[in-house]
């Protein structure tokens, strides 16, 4: 038996994004610029250097989840700081200024535990960059559930990621746009659920693809 | 031309290289063309250029709908390339590559190249080495000469396109004609410009802020300046001879001509002669891993004929090496892409072992064989190797060393790096990332135009 979208329910709509990488006017070479430049930066850092970050190395597991978590142990030789950093999951956070935040209160709750950080020369350089974002359709429109499993084997990384991982931002959302689709046009709450708890971090985006695509599956059962 | 074994068994070519020449491009992926009857002392005949179908095995169909797509709002729109020169270099290759694959996404591609006398050529010679940090004293007349020649240059040609893109110094002043030009202008920087000669810099820098936006090729190349900055990363082509898929029968032709014996481990740099690259350092760290793990050491490359510093350098290379009949030292004319694809894919390790670095494509080709990768953490090379995780990063010939031995002893770690260090190529330094790198760079500046 396979398991059909109800007749009144939206299609959904498989899009992509595609990013330019620019290279902005804040840098760091010291912790202490690196905490001024964390409150100063635009939006769009936050996101290139967290959000952003998880696409362009989306093949890796291991490692630090974010920009600024691998600066820190790589060029600062800070491995406590930079573990706190890496513990931040992007997924708990529905605007940039409070994902911001809580990275500005890491950085500057270490400053304070040990001041002289803020000024040992890092051995590169964080320069912070950002992005501009051109959103685009694909040739897939899933309008049963099957059709939703065959679009999400065959769209790019890039549309699981905007989908999966830039959404929330978009919706305001601790969720995503595949999630809210099945529970508010399908009625799979609980697949939604699912997907919902896929650990972005311990796997590559390929990894979360079978995850979510595998849980689909299932309810087609 | 020859090629000899010595006798402490290295092979050598008595014939030093050219300047790069552009890799002729393959007519079908994954399909080798064997040079069975000529060998890598004789050119090889040019294929035509891929089409983006063939890139679709790489890449995957959805990538290619997304250039699609992205694209399809572009249909018409026009796009001028000026560089300075036709053939030879990493700017030709890549646009050799770049104007025909967006043609056939409908956005038109014109490639125009300045001309000049060699005193023009002399000076920018110049330019370019002060840019990359070098001594240079720049005398009034300097000035007069570069600037006639982009004058006469700038009289000559038409910016009618919608994006006109300026390659390097050398034809940067043509933004004078920006007024008379409906198109947005673009200052594309392949150079490392992380600590420019301040006086070339100076003089460049007023031509370059008339710009609508600058691309460079590494964070740390960005300089202060009024325009926005992007970010494109060098590109590999993985259907060129060099990237491209190879029969391993054809491999072990190679090694077999150059005395390589693939039972056991190798090292391999490719690099010029030249010591940035740090190739005395390659033989030292060898000597020092060997002590420990078998292995030989393959390192080749050219440059050593047309620039007397080429041929001081392999000197040093060969005394460093003694008679070690496992060092094998390649100095190998312009035209050997296929054999030094062959040599990276025969490879257990490969090293780039630079003291400084522009980007470092030799790391890109190895990372794209999926070869565990050691490379000096220097220029863009760390935007490529992410320390354990894509490659390896040293500073010394000590950590080079170690790191040799620690791979060589770890395969299933140096495997799982090459892994990852294929994927890193696949998804940001591919000729097809270039293609939708200009495609959104024309998309998004005709956005701005608009609004």
């Amino acid at each position: 038996m396979t398991t059909t979208t109800p007749s009144t329910c939206k299609p959904f709509y498989f899009n992509t994004s595609s990013h330019l990488l620019r290279i902005t006017a804040q840098k760091a070479t010291t912790l202490a610029e690196f905490l001024d430049a964390l409150r100063a930066c635009s939006d769009d850092s936050i996101f290139q250097h967290s959000f952003r970050t998880l696409q362009e190395h989306h093949f890796i597991r291991e490692g630090f989840s974010n920009d600024f978590a691998h600066w820190v142990f790589a060029s600062c030789n800070e491995p406590s700081l930079a573990e706190q950093l890496a513990s931040v999951d992007v997924r708990e956070f529905s605007s940039l200024g409070e994902l911001r935040d809580r990275f500005a209160q890491i950085v500057e709750r270490h400053l304070q535990l040990d001041p002289r950080a803020g000024t040992h020369i890092a051995g590169e350089p964080f320069y912070f960059c950002a992005s501009d974002i051109v959103v685009m359709p694909t040739n897939l429109v899933a309008g049963t559930l099957q059709e939703f499993a065959k679009g999400l084997r065959e769209v790019s990384v890039h549309s699981i990621h905007h989908h999966f991982i830039e959404a929330r931002l978009r919706l305001k959302l601790t969720s995503n746009d595949f999630s809210l689709w099945l529970q508010e046009d399908v009625g799979l709450t609980g697949t939604a659920r699912q997907l919902d708890r896929i650990d972005i971090y311990t796997a590559t985006l390929e990894g979360v693809r079978a995850q979510i695509v595998r849980a689909v599956e299932r309810a087609l059962i | 031309m020859s090629l000899a074994k010595t006798q402490n068994g290295k092979v050598e070519h008595d014939e030093v290289g050219l300047p790069n020449q552009p890799s002729p491009p393959s007519s079908t992926p994954h399909q080798v063309q064997a040079p069975s009857v000529r060998t890598w002392e004789t050119p090889p005949p040019l294929v035509p250029a891929p089409h983006l179908e063939d890139y679709q095995p790489i890449i995957g169909a959805a990538e290619i709908d997304e250039l699609r797509f992205l694209a399809r709002e572009l249909k018409g729109k026009t796009i001028k390339m000026v560089n300075s020169t036709a053939v030879g270099g990493g700017v030709a290759e890549m646009l050799d590559r770049l104007v025909p694959l967006l043609g056939e996404l409908e956005v038109v591609a014109h490639w125009d190249v300045i001309t000049g006398g060699n005193d023009f050529f002399e000076i920018t010679k110049a330019f370019h080495n002060a840019l990359h940090g070098a001594e240079y004293q720049l005398t009034d007349a300097a000035r007069r000469i570069f600037l006639a020649y982009n004058e006469q240059n700038r009289q000559r040609m038409q910016f009618t396109e919608d994006m006109v893109v300026i390659h390097d110094p050398q034809p940067a002043p043509l933004i004078t004609s920006r007024k008379d030009s409906p198109g947005h202008w673009i200052w594309r920087c392949h150079i490392d410009l992380s600590s420019p000669n301040p006086q070339v810099w100076d003089f460049l820098r007023p031509f370059i802020e008339q710009y609508d936006a600058a691309i460079v090729s590494s964070q740390s190349f960005a300089q202060k300046l009024p325009i926005t900055q992007y970010l494109f990363y060098p590109c590999i082509d993985p259907l060129s001879e060099k990237n491209k898929e190879l029969d391993d029968a054809f491999v072990q032709k190679v090694c077999d001509e150059f005395g390589i014996d693939r039972s056991r481990p190798i090292v391999t740099q490719v690099s010029r002669f030249d010591r940035l690259k740090d190739p005395v350092g390659v033989v030292q760290a060898f000597k020092l891993a060997r002590r420990y793990v078998d292995c030989q050491l393959v390192l080749a490359g050219g440059g050593a004929s047309d620039d007397p510093e080429g041929a001081l350098v392999l000197k040093e290379v060969k005394e460093a090496a003694g008679d070690d009949p496992d060092i094998i030292i390649l100095d190998l004319p312009p035209w050997c892409a296929l054999e030094i694809n062959a040599l990276q894919r025969a490879s257990t390790i490969v090293v780039q072992k630079s003291i400084k670095e522009g980007f470092g494509l030799t790391v890109t080709e190895a990372l794209w064989k999926g070869k565990p990768t050691i490379a000096g953490a220097v220029g863009g090379i760390p935007n490529q190797i992410i320390h354990k995780l894509t490659g390896m990063l040293v500073h010394s010939v000590e950590g080079c060393a170690y790191q040799i031995r620690y791979l060589l002893t770890h395969p299933a770690f140096a495997a799982q790096l090459g892994r990852n260090g294929r994927e890193h190529v696949r998804e940001n330094f591919l000729m097809t990332t270039d293609v939708r790198r200009w495609l959104l760079l024309l998309r998004i500046s005709l956005q701005n135009q608009r609004s």
